[in-house]
Formats: structure tokens, sequence, C-alpha cells
């Protein structure tokens, strides 16, 4: 089977359907779940998802080193070239890790301003202009300002690049509106333009889209996160 | 001696560069009584620390060679494995990790925690080490202790908690507070022999019981008696203790010990803590392998009792002023000087002759040592890594040893050199299992190969001096693999009539890459087409080909083999018939899957101050390398990326000379990765040209 059909029977591509055809440049994503569900697990996947389509994507952390992020890349990589059934796995190995790029910032340090000079240097330096941003936990949605959206919001039109972010539900004390979002996000409704949270469902882990851009008429997609490889299948 | 087993502590050292290690080494054994004077790693008297006891080493200032060494502390015995310092020679590092209890990191106040403290603890995590830190160097300008212990939080996910405060920092450093006791501690006398305990200076007084809380609530985890009590606070220092005790044996504490070795302060209490908190050998499980009657392997654990038979390794070989010296470590049993013991590996009977105590290169002799315990015998012919036990066939689990991805060759100037070179090798092969020599069978050179351009530069300069065998060397050369990149079906039938009896084998099946770069044969006959005897033969007839691929004529990684179908004769079939059309079908269908040509790929991590980031980038892109994350923290940058090793050779001057000196780089062998193209043309021409002479 040729690569691109392959990577056209992928679940991400439900997925996106789901989601109106994608996030969208300029546009900022949220996924939710409690500790320990697989948000990183999920974003990851959908970078590798772009990675192997030949887009660039930059991975920003706070907290987790270049070696542990990038081998957990590896090992989703690796997960999802087996289960397509991809050929020539060395060769696009080699080929994700020159388009992806990790920023790791000391949690003190970061600052929007700080992410606009890194890209900016980036590119200078080695030509690498982001498709897709993934802010794994950063920023946190219990002392963001909404000036701090908006830049992001403006960061991602000047890239022309999307952003995935990533918050914690069902902390202790923490209270969330009718759909399960905390109110920590939720009081940002309109600065997100897509969230989806993950369910734990006995062993399953059900993916649930309670945000898509405008839409009033949410999708259901029959989507899990298999916990063990961390993929998204059919359910 | 003391026969105690829970008195017993060997540890090792283990750090960056230039953190301070040997000399802290060197203050140990000062304060322990084994030395009666303080030599300095650079030392302006010629002598040099005690630890570094090759002339290489002294003269770079780094250590290379792991030596074993003894030494007394309140009643204890403190065996010291120093570990080599550079990332080249992990396989010294993994060897050293294997037969420590637990071990000391020692990080740099002002620098944190660097590059090579990240390898280290990871190596350090693989072996599960129990460690305890300290940060020296704190009379130096910038140092920052509590910023370290972050940094052992942040960066290497360790449990670490501060145990001391300093009493001044930089060139005012006066002394520690421990937040066990409470109390400060000065040291005093023209070496810091002299511990004067006081009361807290008044100024440092509520830093000091704040960090004590933070202490006392990471502590309090591992003791279900300290929460208790504090709660009820009627804390006691002896449930404190056995608290952070429980937290590092089981790997889930780091407690953080603090001073200048150079200046002679904190050494003696990093020692109690040494003492306090490692590990006995008892605490520890170590199994290992016995090997049964018919082949069969059980794995046991070891008793660490002296009344059980004998299993000892041999870690470590070295030829040093006593001649050969074989570093073993005790694991059960007794080696009394004399008795007979069993090499496992050869299954030979080794007559024991003197057992020594090693202090760097002075010798103490014994009568007998015992489970738990590491010394060194002479003149014993093993290699390193050999177990030894009293007749049983017992192996301790394999170490992990990687293949070495560099090679060059080495000429002697004349017959005479050539000798001494051909025992140079000899010794290094069996001492050093990640380097290799060999002839290269089309130009007669001799080939060494290694991790790393160091590693062999180490060993050249070691034929030089120690061998005095004068020698030329060639470039460096990269070792290529090859591998391919998609599955292909095979069927070949070799058939061979020339009469008598023939030759008749039909072999089907698949050939495909593998997932983890390891060779796997699958039998999938069914209904006896292939009669089982010759499945064997058929393995064998795979396995043998990937000695040379058809692409690059270079060994093949990983390739999987289903054998499906075949066809046999009741008369012209054989176990070398079907070897042979498992070769012939390699030769042949091997070259239809795309096959790929692999260079090693190294992992580089550069650090240096924030703005020569551009600078160290720009050295990286110049050497097709892809990087792979930038860690940026105040005024320092990290750069981790993927480098071809065929473009490192010479690194460490560009660097230096593109970040003025300031930044500095460690280096791993990350994995294989396809060759770009104009690369693996050039492997396939000088193939082929080889090919066609019929080399």
């Amino acid at each position: 089977m040729p690569e691109k059909s392959m990577i056209q029977k992928s679940p991400v591509r439900i997925f996106e359907r789901a989601i109106g055809g994608g996030l969208g440049p300029g546009n900022l994503g949220v996924v939710l779940s409690r500790p320990g569900v697989g948000k990183t697990g999920f974003l990851i996947g959908l970078a590798v998802d772009q990675l192997l389509q030949g887009r660039k994507v930059l991975y920003i952390s706070t907290k987790e080193s270049v070696e542990h992020i990038s081998s957990f890349f590896e090992q989703v990589f690796n997960a999802m070239a087996a289960s397509l059934g991809l050929e020539q796995v060395l060769e696009k190995q080699l080929r994700m890790e020159r388009n992806r790029h990790i920023l790791v910032y000391n949690r003190d340090l970061f600052s929007l301003e700080k992410l606009e000079q890194s890209v900016a240097f980036l590119e200078e330096a080695t030509d690498f202009k982001p498709d897709m941003v993934v802010m794994d936990g950063t920023p946190r949605f219990e002392s963001t300002e909404t000036w701090e959206l908006e830049g992001l919001h403006r960061l991602g039109a000047e890239w022309n690049a999307e952003i995935w972010t990533s918050s914690n539900t069902h902390r202790e004390n923490q209270k969330s509106d009718e759909r399960g979002v905390p109110l920590k996000v939720a009081r940002h409704d309109d600065l997100v333009d897509v969230m989806v949270m993950l369910c734990p469902e006995g062993e399953r882990v059900r993916v649930k889209i309670v945000k898509e851009h405008g839409s009033t008429d949410l999708p259901h997609v029959q989507l899990e996160l298999d916990p063990g490889t961390l993929l998204l299948h059919w359910r | 001696m003391i026969d105690d087993l829970s008195r017993i502590r060997n540890i090792g050292i283990s750090a960056h560069i230039d953190s301070g290690k040997t000399t802290l080494t060197e203050r140990i054994l000062f304060y322990t009584g084994r030395i009666r004077a303080i030599h300095e790693v650079r030392g302006k008297d010629g002598v040099g620390a005690t630890m570094d006891s090759m002339e290489l080493e002294r003269e770079r200032g780094i250590t290379i060679q792991s030596a074993a060494t003894y030494t007394i502390w309140k009643d204890h015995q403190v065996n010291i494995i120093d570990t080599p310092g550079h990332v080249d020679f992990t396989i010294e590092v993994e060897r050293a990790l294997k037969v420590l209890d637990g071990a000391i990191l020692v990080l740099c106040a002002v620098a944190g925690v660097q590059s090579q403290s990240i390898t280290v603890d990871r190596q350090m995590r693989r072996y599960s080490v129990p460690r305890i830190a300290f940060v020296n160097k704190c009379d130096r300008s910038g140092a920052n202790p509590a910023r370290v212990t972050e940094q052992l939080r942040d960066k290497l996910k360790l449990n670490a908690v501060m145990m001391q405060i300093p009493i001044g920092l930089e060139d005012k450093l006066e002394g520690l507070v421990d937040l066990v006791t409470m109390k400060a501690f000065r040291f005093e006398g023209e070496n810091g022999e002299k511990i004067v305990e006081e009361e807290i200076p008044a100024a440092l007084k509520l830093e000091a019981e704040a960090r004590r809380e933070v202490m006392l609530d990471a502590v309090s985890m591992f003791s279900d008696e300290l929460m208790e009590a504090m709660l009820e606070e009627n804390v006691t220092e002896d449930m404190i203790h056995a608290a952070v005790r429980n937290g590092v044996l089981q790997g889930e504490l780091a407690p953080v010990y603090m001073g200048s070795a150079y200046k002679n302060k904190g050494v003696q209490l990093l020692l109690d803590a040494v003492v306090r908190y490692l590990p006995a050998p008892g605490d520890i499980a170590n199994t290992a392998l016995r090997v049964e009657a018919d082949g069969s392997e059980t794995e046991f654990q070891l008793s660490s009792s002296p009344d059980d038979p004998l299993v000892a390794n041999a870690f470590k070989l070295e030829e040093g002023p006593y001649g050969q010296l074989t570093y073993i470590r005790i694991y059960q049993g007794v080696v009394h000087k004399g008795s007979d013991i069993y090499n496992s590996r050869t299954g030979r009977k080794v007559k024991v002759g003197r057992i020594g105590r090693m202090h760097a290169d002075q010798m103490e002799e014994i009568e007998e040592a015992r489970a738990g315990d590491i010394i060194a015998l002479f003149g014993i012919d093993c290699a390193s890594g050999d177990t030894f036990t009293s007749g049983e066939r017992i192996s301790l689990s394999s170490m992990h040893v990687p293949e070495p991805v560099v090679s060059l060759a080495v000429v002697p100037v004349d017959n005479k050199a050539s000798a001494k070179m051909s025992k140079a090798l000899h010794r290094f092969t069996r001492e050093d299992p990640t380097f290799r020599a060999m002839v290269d069978p089309e130009t007669g050179d001799t080939i060494i190969s290694g991790m790393g351009e160091l590693h062999l530069e180490v060993y050249i300069q070691r034929i030089k001096r120690e061998f005095g065998a004068e020698v030329t060397t060639g470039a460096p050369q990269v070792k290529y693999r090859e591998t391919m990149t998609k599955p292909v079906e095979f069927v070949y039938t070799h058939k061979k009539q020339t009469g008598g009896s023939g030759q008749y084998a039909k072999v089907q099946g698949i050939l495909e890459p593998s997932d983890d770069g390891e060779f796997h044969f699958e039998n999938k006959v069914v209904g006896g087409h292939i009669p089982s005897e010759y499945i064997g033969a058929c393995e064998k007839g795979f396995a043998t080909s990937l000695a040379e691929g058809r692409y690059i004529g270079h060994p093949v990684q990983g390739l999987k083999v289903t054998l499906v179908d075949g066809a046999s004769h009741a008369v012209d079939s054989s176990d070398m018939a079907f070897t042979t059309a498992c070769r012939a079908a390699f030769r042949e269908f091997y070259p239809k899957g795309k096959p790929v040509a692999l260079e090693p790929l190294m992992l580089v991590s550069i650090e240096g101050p924030g703005e020569y980031q551009g600078d160290i980038i720009k050295t990286l892109m110049q050497r097709r390398g892809v990087i792979v994350g930038t860690t940026e923290d105040e005024g320092f940058i990290r750069v981790d990326a993927n480098v071809p090793l065929a473009e490192m050779f010479g690194y460490a001057t560009v660097l230096r000379s593109a970040t003025a000196g300031k930044a500095e780089f460690t280096m791993e062998f990350a994995r294989y990765a396809p060759a770009p193209a104009e690369v693996a043309e050039e492997l396939v021409q000088a193939y082929q040209t080889r090919r066609a002479e019929g080399r």
C-alpha cells in the first residue's frame, strides 16, 4: 500500500474530521484530563502524525527533560509505525527528528517573549519553522491572564501554526462547568478553539470533544486512547 | 579487618570532569588516616593525588582507570571504587557500578548538574545504585548549593533534599549547619581535621528551621514512625536517620551534602552520611545464574554470607607495579590465600596466591577475604568479567557491552615495536571488552576499535608509554552497518549432481527488517517439508551471512527471517546443503529488500553560556547534526543533537575555538541510522571495487 494511504487510514484522521478538518493555524486547542491519563501521549500522537506527513513540530516543556520527551516520541513513533505497517522506518525516524524541535525552559524563565525569541532564533539558525506547536502543561490555566492567551493566538497566526496545550481536571476543590471543563479553563472559553477531554472508563480511555470551534452541535467520535501504546484507535 | 557485614560499604564516587572528585577522594583517604599528606590533582609537588595511578591520567588531570581502595571510618570499612569521568570510558564506569552498593554523586556548586552528571546518573539508575549527593566547591564564586539541589530535582528527577545548609558561601564559606542535629560545624586545623561543634549562628536560625521542615517532610515519607512523631513533636535523631536510610535504600531519596574538598570543609560529615545511609552488602539483593548440567540456567539470589559457597566477580584487571592484579568483588563465601577457586567461564581451577587490599598504588597483604569485600588477587589468569566459584558453574548476569563504533589502524615502526605492541593489545582487550584489536585480512594492518576517538587515543598513548612501542596511526574510521528496509519473499533451490551423492535443499520464506535491530529466525515450516533436523542448519546459513551484507559489504543489522516452506531429498539433503541454500538465498534476495547503509549516530550534548547558542548550533549544522532539543536555564544553554560519528572527529577543538573554550560536550552512541546518499554511494563503490578485485 502506498505510504499516503497508510497515513490516511490512521485514526488521527477521524479525530481531525471530527474537529472540522483540524485545529487550524493560529488556533488554540486544549486537551483535558486527570493527571496520568495520557494527555502527553495524546499530544505526542498528534505530533508524530504531523511529522509523518512531513510537517514541522515544536514541542515545548517546562518540566520534562529533552531526553525524556524525545524517548517518549520514539516510543509513540515506533508504536505508530508498527500499527500502520510503515516501511523504511529508520529513514522516517531520521526525517521525524529533523522536523521536530524540543525546547525546554526553566519554569521561572518561561514567557511569551522568550518563546517568540526562541522561535525566531530557530528559524534564523536552522531554518526551522513550526506548523504545529505543542505546549504540554504550559500556560498554566489557573494563573493565565487573558492577554497571554491572546498573545499565543497572535504568535500562532504569525507562525501560521496551530497550538495545542493541556490542562489537568478533577483536582480537589476545583469547580467545573456542565461539560466537565474546569472553570480555570472555561473562563477563557472564547480564546480556546477546540477542547478535548480524555475520560477513563475502566481500562479504556474515551476521547470526548467538548468544544469544536464555534459549533453548537458537538460531534461524537468513536475513538479511544490505548493506555498501553498511547495510540488512538477505533472503539 | 571488620567481620561484620553490616559495617562494610562498597561505594563509588561519580562525577562530571573537574567537579573535584579526585580531590574529594584524596581528602577522604586523608581523614580516614590512609595517607599522611595531601597532594593536589594537578599538583605542583609532582606527586599527584593518590587515586590517579597512571602517568597519563596525571598529565591530563583526569581519572581513567578505576582503582579500588579501602579505608576505615568510624569502625566501618569503606571500599572506594574510583570511577572514570569521561563518557568514552563508560564501560569502565558501568563495570564499577555493577560491583558497588552505593555511590556519592559529586556536583560542582557553581556549574550544578552538567551533561556528564546526567549520563552518570542514568547509568546509576540502570544498575539501581542508591546515591547521596555532594555539592562540592562551595568556596567558589557563584556557588549555590540550593540551586544545585533544585537542579537535581528538575533535571535528574531525583528526590533530592538538603541535609545541611552552608555557613557563608564562596570565599566566606566557614562551615555547615546539620539539619538533623541542628548544630553548626566548623573545620579547623591546618587541614580541617578538627571538627568544632557549636550552636547555629543566630543569623541562620530561621533558614535552618525552614530547611529542616522541608527535609522532614520529604524524609517522613519513608517512615510512619517519624510521621507520627512529627505530629506529636517528639522527633528524635535516630528516627530521622532510619527514615533517610530507608529512602536511600529504596532508591527514592537522595540526601544532599555540601562543602569544599579543596578547602577541607564538609568531607567528614559526608563520610558519616556514607556509613549511616548507604547500604551494606547484605542490604542489596544481587542475583546470579546457575548453569545446570543440561545447560539450562536458573536465577538465584546471592546470600552475602561467608558460610555459603564462593561467588566472586572479577571486575577489573590491572597491570601495576605489583604485576598483574585482578580486582574481585566477593558476593558470598570466603577466599583464602593458598586455596583453590574455579573460573566458571573456563572451568579451570586456579590457585589463590597473595591477596591484597589496595590503597590506590600501595598494597596491604591479607590472609583471607569474605563476602561483601573487594580485594585484589595476584597473578590470576582470567578475563575481565569472569566469575569465580567453589566449583559450581555460576555466572553473574552479563553486563551490557556495546559494540565498538570507531576504528583505526596502528602500525609499529619496526619488529621490536611490533612485539611490544601485540603484548599491549593482548592485555587491553582482556581488560576492556569495548576495546577490540584485529588484523585486517586485506591490508595486513592491525586495526583497533572502541567507543570513541579519545578512547582509542588513550590506548595508543599507553602502547607508547607503558609498553615503549613506537607506532604510527591511521585516520579514525567509522564502523558502518547495513540493513534492508522492506520485506522480500524468497524461494531458493540448491541442487548439485556430480556423481555419487548430490546436494539438494529448497527453502522458502520471508526476509524482512526486524523491529529491534537484532537477528531473529522463525520456523513456520509445517508437514515436515524441511525435516526438523535441518532447521538449525538453515538458521546457521542466515546467521553466518550477516557478517557481510551484499550492499556495502558491512555487517547486517536487524534482519528477521521466517522460513515457511521448503523441500528435501531423502538421500541428497544434508545440513550442508541447507546451510548453502540459505546462504545463497540471502545473497540473491537480500539486495531486493532496498538495503541501506547505516552509520553510527552519536547523541552529543553541549553546554555553555547562552550567548554561544548560535555558535554551538552552527558547529552542529556543519556536521550533519540534527538538533533534538535545546534547554534554556539562567544564562546557560544545553543543546542535544544527533550527529553522525564520522563528522565528530576533532570536534573538541572546533567547539573550543567556536566558544572561546566556554562550552563543553559529552558524546554517547545513540543508534545506527541510514547514511545520506553521498556516503552510501561511496561505500557501495568501495565494496564493488573490492569484489571486482576478488578480495
